[in-house]
């Protein structure tokens, strides 16, 4: 008779062996679905693409993709003129303030299309899905509050505080705007 | 109070202040204090304050250890400018002129009134790609007056002559590209009808060159490179190699792994010197692209090192590689200063260079043979350099390799010594502005895109040992070594002026100096309202009295948007200017002082 | 009847390994020759053992119980079997120290310095390999991919190095395995002793595609190594008809040139395998596929379908384009 309530336990156990599923190859209409940004007149914020949504803002939330955002944002030399978030030639990135407005879709369109302050058009250097995970890395790495999710630390040089202790957090510095 | 005791009393009030100064500052007994008290009253002798007849009246004072403490502010002028001030002002008797970085404006400022005002300003075109191009106080273009004429270069890559008197535009040519990286860092030089000009951009893969422009019209006369084939180059018939392998054929490709040269860097984007005697021009060239050394096995040639060139057409004469193989970013575009002098019991024509790598450099600049080669900073990269090779010794285990780190090597990049130095032959010292840091480096992959960085290194910066992360050497050029250091809180950026016994520069944390020269006692001190990244200027005013400018403004302020949580934020300097206080007013401003 | 034969002929299958571009029993170098040797000593002697062991075992099961036999047997067994202890103790330390010291033997043979050694540095990223051959002349020093060309007869030090996780180097005609692991160097020596293609793969697991990460050995004459190194140096191939014109023109405007490197062009990224010379390698993708036109077009079209997890991004090209820039690729010999 012990042997039935085992029983029933065993397939609730399997139950939680369920892993994430990763995705690696994007369907190619959500890739293209994924460039339909709709921007502003002025290049700030606009409307994301449904499909990010209707995914659960994995950019935002996986832990892969944002992993995969912080190797692009060494592989494509953002480190060149951005420092690990702390700005050299180009501005900070994890301070907080965002020139062209924190939003998703403010950073992509950044990316996609250049900024006239020196930041280069990378439209033709990176895919759409590509460009998505930096967005969804840089907006961990400027967060001020804690995320869920975090990439993994750095190797060896660890110059600032970890993605996953929210860098950005802490004293802001003064507006320019002051 | 008759005036012939005035300089008497200034001399003796003065001297002690010296003396103590020296005392604490040195820790040397009375020697110091005989010879302070000498030289005031060896001053207050010489003023001619002594002369008692009254038909001339009294000529207007000099800048001198004696009279420096009676600097007084004049006047401000306040620009608003955001941006890091590295372009010192120019005086023409009359009217001083100013540059703002990037993006420009230019002033000319009338001196004949008492606060200056504005006779024109003038603001070329800018193209915005350039603000993403110039990193961590650089230089962002500069000037040059010469024959009633201004030469500007600026950041986005354009060079334009203007009248002086009225602002008058005479031409204007695109000499650099930003959209590859490129821009131009550093004055051109007005040089026997030429104007001679090299480019920046070595963190970007820029290939270097310095190219001659018609300094009437501003068309290009010659452009010569510092990487690829000989003919690129300019070495040809008249080229003297100085070691033994400079001598075979297109160096400039065949030390580089294949194709490696086109984004090998090298840029001449420090200053250039003009030798009309020999008819020679001397500059440096920058480090090679990208950092990492893995990815550029070979020499490197011919980043990083002295070259001596023709006026005319650019031709090489000499080649001194100072960091061959570059390993630590360092470059070889460290200001230099021509001086004829005794070297050892002889007369030679010399060419002195504080390098980047820690070591001034004494030359001979006829032929680019290296005389004396000694440390002025802590180095433990490097054991000395070898004289018959040129070559440094270096130190095997801070060797940098792609996929490690290696800790503590000091100097750091960009080098021990960026800005201007001054030598005074009265004294036979030289003044060099030093940074005394050390870096960690981790070398990764460099990849290239064209406008992007590439560095392919993460570097971090810390003070070299407990005694400040800058210093003022006194560097005794007979001796070779420092006669005196004056620490300082913050690495030293700004060029070093030396005259009338004086050696004053600015701070990075805005606090203009005063040394006594031959002693390096402060005698005058002035805190401004920003950092100081340019050279102070001295200069006679309209009215006959001494008159010192500098122009202040670090760019430090919040428009530069700078976290310095990032310990590898603007190359590394993020970890070494945490304490950096806040500039109350971070716009560029000059300061006039002048004597009364 | 068919079953006992199924029985006698399924074993010879296993011979098939014996032999082949990727087999440790067939050594075509000087290393993997010692190894080899070392291999059939360690199987032939420790299999005589066994049979031994399990002689005894199925006589010590198949005697008769100790109780059976008659008390003056007893003592004459005890000691019997003492010696045969004794002596199967003094047999098993001599032919362990026989084995370590055949062993020690081997593993100083294959570490031997040459100083003429071919220097070659192997560098393992997920999920292809970096070549660079170096020389003392840098420009002569130059970089490939996936696939290794070595002069018959001449040592050759592969200097090992990772760049993101520990992957393993194997060649199992040539050499035995040495690890690549990230900051640290090691070295595999060897002298290739016979000519051929062999494939070596990654023996570490790296990640998803550790399995698809092979990479060409190919041992030549010197002079023909000498005619490919001297290809290898130069630049690539100009393009010749229209369509490869806008091949090239479609590697340096869209998102290839960020990642690869084509000497002679404008791109330069070292992100990928060098693509100077691909057309000349047998394989692309590190193995998984043929270099044909079809193969590389089916790869720049889809590089996740094919090697799912892979750093390739699928960059979207219009078919022209894709046409084009595979035209390109494949005369890049």
């Amino acid at each position: 008779m012990r042997v039935i309530p085992a029983a029933l336990l065993l397939p609730l156990i399997l139950a939680g062996c369920k892993r994430e599923a990763r995705e690696t190859r994007l369907d190619p209409p959500v890739a293209e679905a994924l460039g339909g940004v709709r921007v502003m007149a002025n290049g700030i914020s606009g409307q994301p693409p449904m499909v990010n949504a209707a995914q659960g803002e994995p950019y935002r939330n996986n832990a892969y993709q944002l992993a995969q955002g912080k190797r692009l944002y060494e592989w494509f030399n953002c480190q060149g003129c951005h420092a690990d978030g702390g700005g050299a030639s180009g501005p900070a990135l994890m301070n907080g303030w965002w020139r062209y407005g924190p939003d998703a879709v403010s950073i992509f369109v950044t990316l996609r299309d250049g900024r006239p302050n020196g930041m280069p058009s990378f439209r033709d250097r990176l895919t759409t899905e590509q460009m998505w995970q930096l967005t969804g890395y840089l907006q961990n790495l400027g967060a001020t509050v804690a995320a869920t999710a975090a990439p993994s630390r750095n190797d060896a040089m660890q110059t600032r505080p970890a993605e996953n202790r929210a860098p950005a957090m802490g004293a802001l510095p003064v507006s320019p705007d002051r | 109070m008759r005036l012939a005791a005035l300089p008497a009393v200034v001399g003796h009030s003065i001297t002690p202040v010296a003396a103590a100064v020296v005392d604490r500052e040195l820790g040397q007994p009375w020697g110091f204090r005989v010879t302070g008290w000498a030289v005031a009253a060896l001053l207050a002798m010489a003023l001619p304050g002594n002369v008692g007849a009254a038909e001339v009246p009294p000529a207007e004072k000099e800048l001198t250890p004696a009279s420096v403490g009676q600097l007084r502010l004049a006047f401000t002028f306040r620009t608003h400018h955001p941006g890091p001030a590295t372009q010192a002002p120019l005086a023409d008797g009359k009217t001083l002129f100013l540059l703002t970085p990037f993006p420009h404006t230019l002033y000319a400022l009338d001196l004949a009134t008492p606060d200056a005002t504005v006779r024109w300003r003038y603001t070329p075109e800018a193209d915005g790609t350039a603000r993403g191009r110039s990193c961590c106080g650089e230089g962002q273009g500069g000037m040059s007056l010469e024959g009633g004429r201004l030469y500007v270069n600026t950041l986005d890559g354009r060079t334009l002559a203007l009248d002086a008197a009225n602002g008058a535009p005479a031409w204007e040519v695109r000499t650099a590209d930003p959209s590859s990286g490129e821009s131009l860092a550093s004055a051109p030089l007005p040089a026997g009808g030429k104007l001679l000009l090299g480019n920046a951009g070595d963190r970007f893969g820029v290939r270097g060159w310095i190219a001659a422009l018609d300094a009437g019209t501003g068309r290009r006369l010659w452009r010569l490179h510092s990487t690829g084939e000989d003919a690129e180059v300019g070495i040809g018939a008249g080229f003297r190699p100085l070691y033994p392998g400079d001598d075979r054929a297109d160096r400039g490709v065949a030390s580089w792994p294949p194709s490696a040269w086109q984004q090998g860097g090298g840029g001449v984007s420090g200053p250039i010197l003009w030798d009309a005697g020999s008819g020679l021009v001397f500059h440096g060239t920058g480090h090679p692209a990208p950092l990492v050394p893995d990815q550029r096995q070979g020499d490197n040639r011919w980043t990083s090192g002295l070259f001596a060139r023709e006026l005319e057409t650019g031709r090489a004469r000499w080649f001194d590689p100072l960091n061959s193989h570059d390993l630590y970013g360092l470059g070889a575009t460290a200001s230099s200063l021509l001086l004829d002098r005794d070297w050892r019991g002889a007369p030679r024509r010399l060419l002195v260079h504080p390098d980047a790598n820690g070591h001034v450099y004494v030359l001979d600049r006829g032929t680019g043979e290296i005389l004396s080669a000694e440390p002025f900073v802590p180095v433990n990269a490097t054991a000395g350099v070898d004289l018959a090779t040129g070559a440094l010794r270096r130190d095997e285990s801070k060797a940098v390799r792609r996929g490690r780190m290696t800790r503590d090597i000091c100097p750091a990049s960009p080098g021990a010594v960026t800005g201007a130095s001054a030598f005074l032959p009265e004294t036979g010292l030289l003044y060099i502005p030093s940074r005394r840091l050390c870096m960690d480096m981790e070398a990764r992959n460099a990849n290239y895109i064209r406008g992007t960085g590439f560095t392919g290194a993460n570097l971090r910066l810390r003070p070299a040992d407990g005694e400040g992360q800058g210093a003022l050497v006194g560097w005794d050029l007979e001796a070779g070594r420092p006669a005196w250091t004056v620490p300082e809180r913050f690495p030293l950026s700004g060029g070093v002026l030396a005259t009338g016994g004086l050696v004053v520069y600015g701070t990075l944390d805005g606090v203009l100096k005063a040394l006594d020269a031959r002693s390096g006692a402060v005698l005058w001190q002035f805190q401004a309202a920003s950092g100081i990244l340019s050279r102070p200027v001295a200069f006679r005013g309209p009215d006959g009295h001494a008159q010192l400018a500098v122009l202040a403004g670090s760019g430090d302020g919040p428009e530069a948007e700078i976290d310095r949580r990032d310990a590898s934020a603007e190359d590394g300097m993020g970890n070494v200017l945490r304490d950096l206080p806040r500039s109350p007013d971070p716009g560029v401003t000059l300061y006039m002082f002048r004597l009364p | 009847m068919s079953a006992f034969l199924l029985r006698c002929v399924l074993p010879l299958l296993l011979l098939a390994g014996c032999s082949g571009w990727q087999s440790a029993l067939d050594p075509r170098a000087d290393a993997a020759q010692e190894l080899h040797g070392l291999f059939w000593l360690f199987t032939i002697t420790c299999g005589i053992v066994w049979a031994v062991v399990m002689l005894v075992l199925a006589g010590a099961l198949l005697r008769r119980p100790a109780a059976a036999r008659p008390e003056e047997e007893r003592g004459r067994a005890e000691r019997r079997s003492g010696r045969v202890v004794g002596g199967a103790v003094a047999a098993t330390v001599l032919v362990i120290a026989g084995l370590t010291l055949a062993s020690f033997f081997a593993t100083r043979g294959i570490s031997a310095d040459h100083p003429e050694a071919l220097v070659v540095r192997l560098r393992g990223f997920q999920w292809w390999w970096e070549v660079t051959y170096d020389d003392p002349s840098p420009n002569w020093v130059f970089i490939t991919a996936n696939e290794l060309h070595l002069p018959l007869g001449r040592p050759v030090r592969l200097e090992l190095a990772a760049a993101d996780v520990i992957h393993s180097f194997w060649v199992p005609n040539l050499a035995g395995k040495q690890d690549m692991i990230p900051g640290r160097d090691n070295v595999l020596a060897f002298t290739p002793t016979q000519a051929g293609t062999y494939r070596a793969q990654c023996a570490e697991f790296c990640g998803l595609q550790h399995a698809h990460m092979a990479l060409q050995v190919v041992v030549e004459t010197p002079e023909e190594f000498g005619r490919w190194r001297a290809t290898q140096v130069a630049a690539a191939a100009a393009p010749e008809s229209a369509e490869e014109v806008a091949g090239r023109a479609v590697l340096e405007g869209k998102a290839c040139a960020a990642c690869h490197t084509v000497r002679g062009t404008a791109a330069a990224g070292t992100l990928g395998p060098d693509l100077t010379h691909v057309g000349g390698r047998r394989n692309i993708a590190a193995g998984m596929l043929p270099t044909t036109r079809g193969a590389m077009a089916a790869w720049i079209a889809d590089p996740q379908t094919i090697k799912p997890g892979n750093n390739m991004p699928m960059v979207p090209l219009s078919a022209d384009e894709l046409q084009a820039v595979s035209a390109y690729l494949v005369r890049l010999r």
